[in-house]
């Protein structure tokens, strides 16, 4: 496992500001190994989204490399960029971004089009992507139908439809309630141990962050030296969903809140 | 909603589309029309006029003889007498007077006499409609004698029933078609001419000639003065001379001797016949120009519903574009290409404008002629400029031109292309939007509220 499925290299980005010149990202080298769940935290305005939007070939870099999957993107042509995007990314967005008139299955479908899947490939693939996100009894409803939990399972369904080198989540709980949030984190953790899945979480919570197997701090564009070693309790599942504790395997009740479990 | 209303708007830019060209059809058919009836009215009466070189018309009023009284229709397609002015008789002692002029080979006397039955009858213009009361039918005396009847065809020669009339018959009547239809009176069945019953003994065909001087009862001349209490008087003589040479002197005596009447020659004709196809001609360059018009009118106004449709396509893609924005940053974001993108949203374009093709046809059809008749102003011209020459000859059908303009079907060629152009124009408008589209930065767009 310790293939690196995502690498930069000294990734500067400079954006011109009403004449002045504003650096959001500078000398950030990192390294996501292949089944990886990092957390990358850090106060809005860090340069949180601006790192996950180079990451995903979404924006270009001033200076430095992207490697994924082994290809530098910053080399690849902006006409060739949109299948880096579509194969080797997934993207899980704060604001869940579902087309609202297509329904669940449909949203999940979307990602596929224009790959050499047939149509009843494409249909199989999204059933068992919404069957491991627990929707499969919602696959025809559309967005405004299913809760913002639903709709964010929906939207990580699609992240995975083409089945990614890596997902990138953006702030996926930001518009969710604790609950639901912590429901959502756990799922992320669930896929990056059953599915192998690599994930890069980008929160501003700590507590959600100290969740993942590695946390990365970003402050002013500058990716913090000291990295540490995540709680790990995603992988055994053992946090409590109502406000993500670390519980025991046999507690009946949340040692923290108090709640059921 | 939003789409309803361009997809109905973009319909009636087709529908202007459709329904101006087929009223340029319709008025080039119509002027065709017209050119072809010109044409056959004056290559038929060239023939006639030809035929009747020797022919001296004598008659007492100027409307007279201009025409009318050429041998193969003597008792048809002219105007019924009275129609318009004043009946006016001569004295039958002056044909025989004519007779002993040097070269006459002979003097043929008619009577031409209105029904005393009436009929009012509204007519409809261009410029409004009016009320006339005319008589039903013209009665035409003719002399029955058998050297007149072989020489000069001076009695109708298209006998569809019964038979013509032959020398010395009295008290018979010869009528046209369309009033055997009228009065429903066929051959042995009687009928009362100034309350004298006649019988009939043939029916003449009368189409063709025109509806408003066919209607015409042809009887001996002696029964017709008799009923119409003109004994002694005739409307007119057919003065033939022996040769075409004589027809100038004899000629210039008649004029000499009686002045208040009016004498037509051969030349006469011809000179009438010249003014005639002047004025047909004169009515023909005004249609043509009246038609270039349209047709510069009407290419102005295709232009702007071109423009516009592609306009409305413009902004209403436009608009949709910014409004997804935030759509398109996502399906960029998932791996839409470029080319997806703008494929999308230019599919999305013709689809709107396709169905605006849709709604354009249905409008079309329903309302293409009113649509073009409210666009193209000037085609009414055509029906008021060819009418005011109907009267004059009857081989054309009086009216037919005017209510042909603008009438012509939908074709299955015009929606096709109007199809195309749908497609074109859908095309066209969303061409720039959709590659705006196509442009947006995935990251700036997801950032779009």
């Amino acid at each position: 496992m310790s293939e690196l499925v995502l690498e930069t290299e000294k990734l500067d980005k400079v954006y011109k500001l009403g004449g002045r010149q504003v650096r959001a990202l500078s000398d950030v080298n990192l390294q996501v190994k292949k089944g990886d769940f990092i957390s990358i935290m850090g106060p809005s305005g860090s340069g949180k989204t601006t790192l996950l939007n180079m990451l995903g070939c979404l924006d270009k870099p001033t200076y430095g490399k992207v490697i994924l999957d082994g290809v530098d993107v910053t080399k690849v042509p902006e006409k060739r960029l949109f299948k880096i995007r579509k194969y080797k990314v997934g993207f899980v967005f704060q604001t869940f971004n579902l087309m609202p008139y297509l329904n669940a299955i449909e949203n999940v479908e979307l990602p596929m089009d224009g790959t050499k899947k047939s149509g009843d490939e494409k249909r199989k693939r999204a059933r068992e992507l919404l069957k491991l996100v627990g929707l499969s009894e919602r696959e025809e409803h559309r967005p405004h139908r299913l809760s913002a939990g639903e709709q964010q399972r929906v939207a990580i369904a699609r992240a995975l439809a083409n089945n990614p080198a890596i997902v990138l989540a953006d702030e996926p709980t930001g518009n969710l309630d604790s609950k639901t949030g912590y429901e959502i984190i756990r799922l992320l953790g669930k896929l990056n141990i059953d599915q192998g899945t690599t994930m890069v979480l980008v929160t501003h919570d700590s507590h959600k962050a100290a969740l993942a197997s590695r946390m990365l701090s970003l402050n002013d564009g500058k990716l913090l030296a000291k990295e540490k070693e995540g709680a790990h309790l995603l992988k055994k599942e053992l946090i409590c969903p109502h406000c993500g504790r670390e519980i025991q395997p046999d507690d009946e009740f949340c040692p923290r809140c108090g709640k059921k479990l | 909603m939003r789409a309803f209303l361009v997809i109905i708007a973009l319909g009636f830019s087709m529908a202007i589309m459709i329904s101006i060209p087929q009223g340029i059809i319709a008025n080039q058919e119509a002027a065709q029309n017209l050119t072809e009836d010109y044409n056959t009215t004056i290559v038929n009466m060239q023939e006639e006029i030809n035929k009747t070189a020797t022919l001296i018309e004598i008659s007492a009023s100027s409307g007279r003889g201009m025409f009318s009284s050429t041998p193969s229709g003597a008792p048809s397609g002219m105007p019924p007498a009275g129609f318009g002015q004043e009946e006016v008789f001569i004295n039958e002692t002056i044909g025989d007077e004519i007779r002993t002029i040097e070269h006459v080979k002979d003097v043929v006397p008619f009577l031409e006499k209105s029904s005393d039955e009436t009929t009012s009858e509204t007519i409809s213009t261009p410029r409004g409609s009016f009320t006339i009361s005319r008589p039903l039918y013209t009665i035409t005396g003719v002399s029955l004698n058998s050297t007149f009847i072989d020489n000069y065809s001076i009695l109708p020669t298209n006998i569809i029933a019964g038979e013509n009339l032959s020398e010395g018959d009295s008290g018979v009547l010869l009528i046209s078609l369309n009033l055997s239809e009228y009065y429903d009176v066929g051959v042995g069945d009687n009928m009362e001419i100034y309350g004298v019953s006649f019988t009939v003994v043939g029916i003449y065909n009368s189409t063709g000639q025109g509806t408003m001087g066919s209607r015409s009862v042809c009887m001996n001349i002696t029964d017709a003065q008799t009923v119409t209490g003109q004994v002694g008087n005739v409307s007119r003589f057919d003065v033939y001379a022996e040769d075409v040479s004589y027809v100038d002197s004899i000629a210039d005596v008649i004029k000499a001797a009686y002045s208040d009447l009016y004498v037509t020659t051969y030349e006469d004709r011809l000179t009438n016949l010249e003014n005639m196809q002047e004025m047909y001609t004169q009515t023909l360059n005004n249609a043509e120009s009246t038609l270039a018009q349209t047709q510069a009118t009407a290419t102005q106004e295709i232009v702007i519903a071109v423009v516009a449709t592609s306009l409305i396509v413009l902004f209403v893609m436009l608009y949709t574009v910014r409004e997804r924005t935030r759509e398109i940053g996502i399906l960029k974001a998932i791996g839409f290409s470029n080319w997806n993108v703008m494929s999308q949203f230019m599919l999305e374009g013709i689809l709107v404008s396709l169905m605006g093709g849709v709604v354009g046809i249905a409008i079309g059809s329903i309302g293409a002629s009113f649509l073009s008749s409210l666009l193209l102003p000037h085609i009414s011209l055509f029906g008021g400029s060819s009418g005011r020459f109907q009267p004059s000859f009857g081989s054309t059908n009086p009216g037919t031109i005017g209510s042909e303009t603008a009438s012509a079907a939908l074709n299955p060629e015009l929606m096709l292309l109007a199809f195309g152009v749908a497609v074109l124009l859908g095309a066209l408008g969303s061409l720039y939007p959709a590659w705006r589209a196509s442009r947006t930065s995935p990251m700036e767009a997801l950032r779009y509220e």
